[in-house]
């Protein structure tokens, strides 16, 4: 079986992701086109947009991303699948975004697809520079995951000051986003009464908070420190999924910390997933 | 790729990924995100406009998200009607919902004002209603 560096690892990871994601988002991005214009508020690279996407525009993104994110995660075609998903994936969630909500979940996803479509331009040549000279690529997406969550824990500070670290900020925002989306017919959490009623817990909820977001950096010393970041990253994700219904998939799968963790160690799985996709000539053959 | 390459490549990726500090955290955009979401004290008193249907007894039941503003995205539900609440065109937004729900079928656009705490954790009733539209399926 061929091995697979961390940066191949990623790459599956990510692309796979994305393709996915793509794919199974691709209703609701289309649910955009029976909006009325006037709901349109473009962000980001869209913003010089005055009107919505035409319909076909926006169809032949939602078609072309999820393929060229297989593609990508197939090892094929880097130079043309990479820059493609990249640019449609930003396209697509920048569009999703652009209807008066601005999502938080696909950012790092974005952040990261764009590395990778970078990747075959600015790394060497051929099996001899290998994925070793990709390494710069692993770096970066590590960088890149600690720097968003150090700016979110900025954020609590630049807004609330130290009182976010009290437990009442937290606990209004678990309150208003559950009731946000019970008022609105939405599923809320089923544990979120019962950690509102549980006030000791609150404060020190918010601590951790803080601490996961404000140490980031120190992850990129790598080794036990980043395991134990990423370990203490996931379960603050999971906190929020299961006390405010909040799905965070790129780091609740362990993608987003990917780069901060010897995921190489997968790569004889991620391999053989990939391999299955692969014509039967280019397959390893047992031996023996 | 060199030492200074790369350490270049990874100053520039903080850079760009740290810009928002130099904005204020409010103002947010994708995929540069200042990541305000949990960061403000919303209170715990807060007025959330929705539309409920209302049954031939009187009594209302929610709707989802995919009724009221044909999403599945709770926070864009949200907008949605806080929007046309605040512009005026609260019976705009009921006619559109009826025409999801079906012929007869009756809607009524409002504001709950709710203890958000005690709603969640005690099933509190809403403080005050506030109904800016009603409309029924034609």
């Amino acid at each position: 079986m061929r091995e697979m560096t961390r940066y191949g690892v990623l790459r599956v990871l990510v692309a796979a992701y994305v393709a996915v994601w793509s794919a199974v988002r691709a209703p609701a991005v289309l649910d955009t086109l029976d909006f009325a214009d006037r709901r349109f508020d473009p962000v980001g690279p869209l913003a010089f947009l005055d009107h919505p996407l035409p319909g076909p525009l926006l169809m032949a993104a939602v078609v072309v991303t999820p393929i060229a994110a297989a593609v990508l995660a197939s090892g094929r075609r880097e130079k043309l699948a990479g820059p493609t998903a990249a640019v449609g994936f930003l396209v697509v969630t920048t569009y999703r975004s652009s209807w008066g909500q601005l999502f938080h979940t696909e950012n790092l996803v974005a952040l990261h697809l764009v590395v990778i479509a970078a990747v075959p331009f600015l790394s060497g040549r051929g099996r001899a520079a290998g994925d070793d000279d990709r390494s710069w690529a692993v770096d970066t997406m590590a960088v890149l995951t600690v720097a968003t969550y150090f700016v979110a824990g900025v954020a609590k500070l630049r807004i609330s000051g130290w009182a976010w670290l009290d437990g009442d900020v937290l606990r209004h925002q678990i309150a208003f986003d559950n009731a946000r989306k019970e008022v609105l017919g939405d599923t809320a959490s089923p544990f979120a009464g019962w950690v509102l009623q549980q006030g000791w817990l609150l404060a020190p909820a918010a601590i951790m908070t803080m601490v996961v977001e404000l140490a980031a950096p120190l992850a990129l010393l790598r080794g036990r420190t980043a395991a134990l970041w990423c370990g203490t990253a996931w379960l603050f994700h999971l906190s929020i999924l299961v006390f405010m219904a909040i799905l965070f998939p790129y780091h609740l799968l362990g993608i987003a910390l990917a780069p901060l963790l010897p995921v190489e160690r997968l790569g004889g799985t991620v391999a053989g997933w990939t391999g299955r996709f692969r014509p039967a000539s280019t397959r390893s053959v047992p031996t023996g | 790729m060199s030492r200074r390459s790369r350490l270049l490549l990874l100053g520039v990726a903080a850079a760009v990924v740290l810009s928002p500090l130099a904005r204020d955290p409010r103002d947010d955009t994708y995929p540069l995100s200042t990541y305000p979401m949990f960061a403000a004290d919303r209170g715990a008193v807060h007025s959330i406009p929705t539309v409920v249907e209302v049954l031939g007894d009187g009594v209302t039941v929610r709707l989802s998200p995919e009724s009221i503003a044909g999403t599945d995205e709770p926070v864009l539900t949200a907008v949605t009607v806080r929007t046309a609440v605040r512009d005026g065109r609260a019976g705009a937004l009921c006619d559109e919902v009826v025409a999801r729900l079906g012929v007869g079928r009756r809607a009524r656009v409002q504001t709950e004002r709710h203890d958000v705490i005690a709603l969640i954790a005690d099933d509190a009733l809403p403080l005050a209603v506030e109904i800016h539209a009603e409309c029924v399926g034609a």
